[in-house]
């Protein structure tokens, strides 16, 4: 448990959090101020805030956890599947949901193909949020009684208070704007425990020819290509197949979290270069979360959970003040991942369900009161059901696993919707069902099929493959759009150039 | 320049100016922590976090403030 002026920091970043969030509220006046920030934000805070919510509280750790048991080849999710796919993002899709004036995906979706795709995939990602939320309410209600020794449900309140009170109020440049915060706190504790790291270990040829001599199971863990039979969850086929191809584009273009954020943009060019300069800030992630794992392997040798690592590391190497305040981030990146969940499902369901289904042509006050009263109510669910977290110990893995199995046949009808004009709208709908089916066919039957442990880099392939194809076959066996109808929704090269005319 | 633009700048000035306060305010307490702090290592490395974290919050901070005031007297 954290004592004195660490207990005291993780008690001020919490109350600051709260009142910087709820200093947001006055810039609030419509929807598009709530679900898009009046597209007024600049792409250097963006930017940063895609990156803290990529990577939360728990893929710190369990990043970090990975990079002790598997060694530096856990870095490919940053680097390859991280950067192509923010590059392809930035020059091609986010230009198109801009200037389209596209509030969330599905709408881009519903537009292209028609509106049961739109209801389909905004519906799954409402649904896997939801029960997301519940799963990182706990896990922050844990963190703050591990850290404050305060009872679970104090904790869940609490978290729930704070970030409820700044999402409903502040919207979505409450949640950027503190995720620039938690930015710059991460990036400054990260990189002082780097370099306290090594130099408690003797630096760094010295900790390699350590870990060299601690036994064979250390063998590959400097290989950042793993071989096909490798025991670790990142075979190099996987990497390349099932992160690089498929899902690395399929979170950063499919994906309602990471897209609202671009969307925020002041103008294009704030769009494009958000994303351009998240991926540069990404390639740093790895010497933040993966070098202080590795260093562990000599500093705390024989961890049974690989996941302590990154906690032990900070307790024992960083000083009093910099410990409370990267705990503090490890709070503020749990928030950060509940208020871009809250924000996000208010978004869908507001522009994709509410708005087409149950009332439409509302007055603007409307829709914006719609979005408040879903993040409350999805408050609630999540506060509702986190206990139920706690008798499913892998519930997080399990829903994370899975939201990765949709994504393929998202990626797949995004992909061929820009690039190719022929599809048409009922090849959309069978590649999206039938890819979701075929993913949890895989799923259900995953060891008749693969020889790893937790295979869901192909699966993940494999549902794309089968969504394509299916894609292609049916929309050559079915009626095309007109051009008219294709207008500014297909890939032109146009889009490359500053022509506002597609 | 439009109020529609200058609006916007006075928008975008404030949230850094109310960021910058925030980082700079932990950037003070971590500076302040140094005197928990046991080698010498230690005492450095707060008073160097301390510092970037200062530095990056009060720069927000006056150039925010500046901002404010060049738009404000536009505006007016």
């Amino acid at each position: 448990m954290l004592a004195g002026i660490d207990y005291f920091i993780v008690i001020a970043y919490i109350i600051g959090m709260l009142l910087l969030g709820l200093y947001f509220k006055k810039f609030v006046n419509s929807s598009e101020d709530y679900f898009l920030g009046g597209k007024s934000l600049p792409f250097w805070a963006i930017g940063m805030s895609i990156v803290v919510s990529d990577i939360g509280a728990l893929d710190f750790v369990g990043v970090s956890g990975q990079a002790y048991r598997y060694g530096i080849s856990v870095g490919n999710f940053d680097w390859v599947g991280s950067v192509p796919a923010m590059l392809l993002a930035a020059f091609i899709f986010i230009p198109y949901f801009w200037r389209g004036g596209m509030y969330t995906i599905p709408e881009y979706l519903g537009r292209r193909y028609n509106q049961k795709v739109r209801t389909i995939a905004s519906v799954t990602w409402i649904l896997f949020f939801a029960l997301d939320l519940g799963v990182l309410f706990w896990a922050s209600a844990v963190l703050l009684n591990v850290l404050m020794g305060w009872p679970i449900w104090i904790s869940i309140v609490a978290t729930a208070g704070v970030v409820g009170l700044y999402t409903y109020f502040g919207g979505i440049t409450a949640v950027i704007m503190t995720d620039v915060v938690q930015f710059v706190i991460m990036f400054i504790g990260g990189f002082a425990l780097v370099f306290l790291s090594l130099y408690e270990v003797g630096g760094w040829d010295n900790m390699v020819d350590k870990i060299a001599t601690m036994g064979p199971e250390y063998r590959n863990h400097f290989d950042i290509i793993q071989p096909q039979d490798t025991k670790s969850p990142f075979p190099w086929t996987g990497i390349l197949f099932g992160l690089t191809f498929v899902m690395a584009n399929a979170y950063m273009i499919g994906n309602q979290s990471i897209v609202q954020r671009c969307l925020t943009a002041k103008n294009e060019w704030h769009a494009k270069a958000s994303m351009i300069f998240g991926s540069a800030l990404k390639m740093f992630i790895p010497i933040l979360v993966l070098f202080p794992g590795l260093m562990a392997v000599v500093v705390h040798p024989g961890l049974l959970d690989g996941d302590q690592a990154l906690p032990m590391m900070i307790k024992s190497i960083l000083p009093p003040g910099l410990v409370g305040l990267m705990f503090a981030a490890f709070f503020a990146g749990l928030m950060s991942s509940v208020d871009s969940l809250l924000n996000s499902t208010a978004t869908l369901f507001t522009k994709d369900i509410y708005e087409p289904f149950i009332k439409k042509g509302a007055d603007d006050k409307h829709y914006l009161r719609v979005g408040q009263i879903t993040t409350l109510v999805l408050l609630l669910i999540g506060v509702a059901t986190s206990p139920i977290s706690s008798d499913f110990p892998g519930i997080y893995v399990a829903i994370q696993t899975f939201m990765s199995y949709f994504q393929g046949p998202i990626f797949a009808i995004l992909l061929l919707g820009i690039f190719w004009k022929r599809t048409t709208e009922w090849g959309g709908l069978s590649a999206l069902v039938i890819g979701i089916g075929f993913a949890i066919y895989l799923n259900v039957f995953k060891e008749q099929f693969f020889t790893i442990e937790d295979p869901f880099l192909y699966i993940s392939w494999w549902s794309f493959l089968l969504g394509f194809i299916v894609n292609v076959t049916v929309s050559l066996l079915t009626k095309k759009h007109t051009e008219e109808q294709l207008q500014g929704l297909v890939f032109s090269s146009k889009i490359l150039v500053k022509n506002k005319k597609l | 320049m439009e109020t529609n633009e200058i609006n916007a700048r006075l928008k975008a000035a404030q949230i850094n100016n109310a960021l910058g306060f925030f980082i700079m305010a932990f950037g003070v307490i971590v500076l302040f922590a140094m005197i928990y702090t046991e080698t010498f290592i230690e005492h450095m490395t707060d008073m160097v976090a301390g510092i970037i974290l200062i530095s990056i919050g009060g720069g927000m901070m006056w150039r925010a403030k500046s901002n404010i005031k060049k738009l404000k007297a536009k505006k007016e």
